[in-house]
């Protein structure tokens, strides 16, 4: 048993140190690819150099959906605002729980979706937006509703989306550079004449980094993701004060067989569950790597932990 | 010459320091005000709810009198306890209310005539809402006064806090005796639910 004080002190630890090591990281790939990139091209970029062209081009995709990630929202087939009469637990809760976290109440949609999942985006709690499928709503009682409605307004207090598409750019740019260093083997001049030692290391490890960091980073921001859920599942209980709720909503989603839809792969680490996989059980270690959640199995326990 | 540059850097950062949390104890403090208001918001919202429910349902709960003449007072107590803004006084009529509300709960369910009356049916949800609201409300009272209190005991912000003359907010007062307090053996047990 763990209080819900301690768990987000162990979560607000654990996410920090996967952050920290995320930019270690980042930083160490991009400082060898550039230089591999350097010495096979022939020349060092001027002005930005080559990490501010790759920043820029991974930047300018990543704002869009960061910037205007509310409005997005409504280009989904199907998603209409929420009415007070019509979806009056729907509304209401988030309402309740705006109140009780004294944030302003996010915009609300409903998706016209026989498969329950929900989610939030919005760059900030001023201009967030919480998403519920109508399966969701129809599925799921007042007091689980509450539970994930509260999970969806810890990922918008928690800043999430903010922090994944910073990570999104992050990724990108190492993405980026790798492919760069890649395509420059073939049309870089060659360089038998002026050979020297320290510059073919990075040619060697520039390969190797081109050819592995953009998984390594592909699965730190995984890694980070899957914890930012066990964050706002936290923060859902820290908000109801009622595991028992989002547990039973997390069994029910996990049990229905449909699924989504309009997923959209841009948001699909703010679902409440993963909206392309339905891991039920634990599974292989392996597929759990490449998941965007982590098994529902597993959130459960820790949910169970704090009752 | 390089010692005084090094000692005028952390001057400055201490100052953002100690400013910083001048301005979390000024906003915390404002916020907590502002969390009281809505309490008494959201009490004078329930309260105007009432006589909806009074007018909706008088035809059906005719030999339920006790019950109307506990709606009315409950509904007095949070009028009168709003106006005097007092956050102990708002507590006790939000309890008052929602002592009475399971029993119209227990009336509707059992009477199927009232149960088919939509509009019964949308005020009960109404006001159970509106008991949700009351209760975040006070849950973000208690977060904030927790927030704020905390930082007041704790090093090194208790030190912002003794130069400026912060003092500890009260915020919803509990009772340090009394019914809430005792645990009968009869609570102890686990409820027994037939289903």
């Amino acid at each position: 048993m763990k209080n819900i004080y301690e768990v987000r002190t162990a979560n607000k630890i654990k996410s920090a140190v996967i952050v920290f090591l995320f930019t270690v990281f980042v930083f160490v790939a991009t400082y060898v690819l550039v230089n591999a990139l350097a010495y096979n091209l022939g020349y060092e970029a001027g002005g930005f150099g080559y990490v501010g062209i790759a920043l820029i081009a991974s930047g300018i995709s990543s704002f869009v959906s960061y910037y205007f990630s509310d409005q997005i929202i409504l280009g989904i087939a199907g998603a209409r605002p929420a009415d007070r009469r019509r979806d009056f637990d729907f509304y209401t809760v988030a309402e309740n729980i705006a109140i009780g976290q004294g944030i302003p109440k996010p915009k609300l949609y409903v998706i016209d979706d026989p498969s329950p999942n929900a989610f939030a985006t919005g760059r900030d709690p001023a201009h967030a937006a919480v998403c519920a499928t109508t399966g969701l709503l129809e599925k799921l009682n007042r007091t689980e509703l509450e539970g994930v409605i509260a999970h969806e307004m810890s990922h918008v207090k928690n800043f999430d989306t903010r922090l994944m598409s910073v990570v999104a750019v992050m990724v990108g740019l190492v993405a980026l550079l790798s492919d760069w260093f890649t395509r420059s083997l073939y049309w870089g001049r060659s360089r038998d004449d002026n050979e020297n030692n320290s510059s073919s290391i990075f040619l060697i490890l520039g390969l190797v980094f081109a050819i592995l960091s953009p998984i390594v980073g592909t699965l730190i921001q995984l890694v980070i993701s899957r914890r930012r859920e066990y964050v706002a599942d936290a923060g859902s209980v820290e908000i109801t004060r009622q595991p028992q709720g989002l547990i039973s909503a997390l069994e029910k989603i996990s049990q229905d067989p449909s699924p989504l839809k309009n997923a959209n792969k841009a948001t699909a680490h703010l679902y409440i569950s993963n909206p392309y996989k339905k891991v039920k059980t634990g599974g292989s270690w392996l597929v759990n790597l490449f998941n965007t959640h982590p098994p529902i199995s597993d959130r459960i326990k820790a949910l169970k932990a704090m009752v | 010459m390089n010692l005084i540059y090094i000692l005028l850097a952390i001057a400055v950062i201490l100052i953002f320091w100690i400013i910083s949390i001048y301005n979390f104890f000024v906003s915390t403090k404002t916020r907590i005000g502002a969390s009281i208001q809505e309490i008494g918001n959201q009490l004078k919202r329930q309260s105007e709810l009432i006589p909806n429910l009074e007018a909706s349902a008088k035809g059906y709960l005719k030999h339920e009198k006790g019950i109307f003449d506990e709606l009315t007072s409950a509904r007095r107590a949070i009028s009168s306890a709003v106006e005097s803004g007092d956050v102990k006084k708002m507590a006790d009529a939000g309890k008052m209310l929602s002592e009475v509300l399971p029993k119209i709960q227990v009336v509707v369910e059992s009477n199927p005539e009232i149960k088919a009356s939509e509009v019964v049916t949308n005020l009960m949800e109404e006001l159970r809402d509106t008991s949700d609201k009351v209760m975040y409300a006070r849950r973000l009272l208690i977060d904030l006064t927790a927030d704020y209190n905390v930082k007041i005991v704790t090093f090194p912000s208790n030190i912002v806090a003794g130069i400026f003359h912060f003092e500890k907010q009260k915020g919803l007062e509990t009772p340090e005796s009394g019914d809430e307090l005792k645990v009968t053996e009869e609570e102890t047990k686990t409820p027994k639910v037939n289903l």
